[in-house]
């Protein structure tokens, strides 16, 4: 349990003196509050700046305040994702890489609580930008739009929450599996190519990780299919136990990868 | 004196190469072991195989006497070029590297302390790694090695990225630690090993071609000859002509092979006495432990 | 110049304050590390010139992680 402790004060550490603990909630809780603001003031704006022609009425629809959270949600699919790729994907392979990781591996440490040092670490930056992003968007919400139902909010955040658990420990795995290149790649592909295809081929079936997001979204009106919500659910949290192992597993098995 | 590691035909292979083949040695409690050999003799692989990071083809560690694949609670290990996560400080580290090893959570501290205080880091102690000095990092290395006081310690080419400074302040350090502790440590820089080894383990090609103390491997190679310089070239002929041993002529210089006949220093001179021969110095030589490294670690 | 006495400077304040942050922050780091991926003055205009994105780009791409 002390070594455990040991390599989660070293994550803090290392987070908090690169300044991810700082710049990734930034970048999220900015997004969060511009999605609302430019939601709302987006017509004014081009009434004002753009040259419409004369008579040219353009009809903006009605937003209501449950779509800018599910629009918010579209921008950290895209740009959140990719932050956490990027931030993250040399978590592991980039310590092997410049030996850092040599005096710990040469400790009797285990692999399993190496991992999950990290495991614990990013999401806990992960989920807290996240859900600061998303309070500062309600916020702002509730004074441009209209008020939204706490439980929606919190069942939507709950169900989001999970996907972007699975994102981080697809980019810590295939860290722990590859180098830093290759870690990068595969993580675009399964967590932003996929979402695409599963999005075109999708309709064929209903239980998949990348189907969540929508099912978040429907938490705001439309609840048909609770029992393949929960099936995804599932097989989410069934991929993400699967996916830490075989991270503990190639964390130990690359070990040797290590520059000495 | 007990063995405290037992190693037996360990063996690593990279595809068809092989990187260690098949060596077996033992290191006895409290004594100091050189791994000698030149670049690419397999002395990384070895260590880093005794350190659990690289997994060995083969063979058989054995660790008191119990066999034991990974020792790394009873190690400590120095790589020949430590790297160290450059945000933390050196006692950040330090304590990190004893929780990991072992050591009490609430002992950690100080003996991180206690241990920079020693390898000499203790004015440096709270700054980052990231800002320190090859030879600070150095210490730092030898400091997470020891902090939990291993049984065995595993030092590779712990002074070749030295200057000349640092290298005799390690090397001060190290004599220090001998007395405490066993080790073994990989070098190519002879004077190193001979300054504190009671064993010496060449390497050659990942092949252990020669296992033995100083003292035996020195006489079993030492080579003696007697080295005569005449004050004269024609001495020297008439020296050679008189000769009852078998030598080796040069203009004025002639030596003889004292090992091979067992001819001593005194009937060379006894000789040169009654023969009224005018010398500049006789002389008993024997071969340089660098010598002695060609001659078993590149030679055939 | 009406159109500026309707932006409602309260609302979008935050944002500012967070960029400025973000900015601050990223030069801070840069000043003070001094090695970057890249020459150290282009990011320096990066972090400046670039909104919001910029100081990312920083963190992702122009820091030394060792």
């Amino acid at each position: 349990m002390s070594s455990l402790n040991a390599l989660l004060h070293k994550e803090l550490r290392e987070n908090i003196r690169n300044f991810k603990m700082y710049w990734i909630p930034i970048v999220f809780v900015i997004f969060g509050i511009l999605e609302p603001i430019s939601n709302h003031f987006l017509p004014e704006i081009m009434k004002s700046v753009g040259n419409l022609p004369e008579g040219a009425d353009l009809v903006w629809p009605e937003f209501r305040g449950e779509d800018i959270f599910v629009s918010l949600m579209g921008q950290y699919q895209l740009i959140g994702i990719l932050v956490i790729i990027l931030a993250f994907m040399g978590s592991i392979s980039g310590e092997r890489k410049t030996g850092t990781a040599t005096l710990l591996y040469v400790r009797p440490m285990s692999f399993s609580q190496y991992f999950l040092s990290k495991w614990i670490v990013v999401n806990a930056i992960v989920l807290a930008s996240m859900w600061l992003g998303f309070f500062a968007a309600w916020y702002y919400i509730q004074i441009l739009f209209n008020s939204v139902a706490a439980g929606e909010v919190f069942a939507f955040l709950g169900t989001y929450s999970l996907w972007l658990v699975f994102a981080v420990t697809v980019v810590l795995a295939f860290s722990a599996c590859m180098s830093t290149g290759g870690a990068a790649g595969l993580s675009i592909l399964v967590l932003l190519v996929f979402q695409v295809i599963d999005g075109i081929l999708g309709t064929y079936w209903t239980v998949s990780p990348w189907k969540l997001s929508t099912y978040a979204s429907n938490v705001f009106g439309a609840s048909d299919g609770q029992s393949a919500y929960w099936m995804s659910v599932g097989l989410t949290a069934i991929l993400i136990i699967v996916l830490v192992f075989f991270g503990m597993y190639m964390a130990k098995k690359n070990a040797a990868k290590t520059l000495v | 004196m007990t063995n405290l590691l037992q190693v037996h035909d360990l063996e690593k292979n990279y595809g068809s190469h092989k990187a260690v083949d098949s060596i077996t040695f033992e290191l006895a409690e409290g004594t100091s072991t050189a791994l000698i050999g030149p670049n690419g003799a397999g002395k990384t692989t070895t260590l880093s195989m005794l350190a659990g990071l690289v997994t060995p083809t083969n063979g058989s560690i054995l660790f008191r006497g119990k066999p034991k694949p990974d020792i790394r609670a009873s190690i400590g290990y120095l790589p020949q070029y430590p790297k160290f996560f450059p945000w933390l400080t050196a006692l950040e580290f330090t304590e990190m590297a004893a929780v990991l090893s072992g050591v009490e959570k609430r002992k950690a501290l100080a003996e991180a302390k206690k241990t920079l205080e020693f390898v000499g880091l203790g004015d440096a102690m709270k700054k980052r790694a990231g800002t320190f000095s090859g030879g600070m990092k150095q210490r730092l290395g030898l400091a997470q090695a020891i902090v939990h006081e291993p049984e065995l310690l595993l030092l590779d080419e712990p002074v070749s990225a030295l200057d000349p400074v640092g290298r005799r302040q390690v090397m001060n350090l190290l004599k220090e630690l001998q007395q405490k502790t066993t080790i073994l440590y990989s070098t190519h820089i002879l004077n190193d090993a001979e300054e504190m080894t009671d064993q010496l383990l060449f390497l050659r090609k990942g092949v252990l071609v020669e296992n033995g103390s100083l003292d035996s491997i020195r006489e079993k190679y030492a080579n003696p000859r007697i080295l005569i310089d005449f004050e004269s070239v024609i001495e020297a002929e008439r020296f050679t002509a008189l000769s009852p041993w078998a030598v080796r002529l040069e203009k004025k210089q002639v030596s003889i092979d004292a090992g091979k006949d067992e001819v001593s220093t005194s009937e060379v001179v006894a000789l040169l006495h009654t023969e009224s021969l005018h010398i500049r110095k006789v002389e008993l030589q024997t071969a340089s432990l660098e010598e002695i490294f060609m001659k078993v670690a590149v030679e055939e | 110049m009406s159109e500026l006495a309707n932006i409602p400077w309260n609302l979008i304040l935050p944002i500012l304050v967070l960029q400025l942050i973000l900015a601050v922050v990223a030069l801070i780091d840069v000043i003070r590390n001094q090695r970057t991926n890249g020459p150290f003055i282009m990011w320096i205009f990066i972090i400046l010139l670039v909104n919001i994105v910029g100081p990312i780009l920083y963190f992702i791409f122009g820091r030394k992680q060792s």
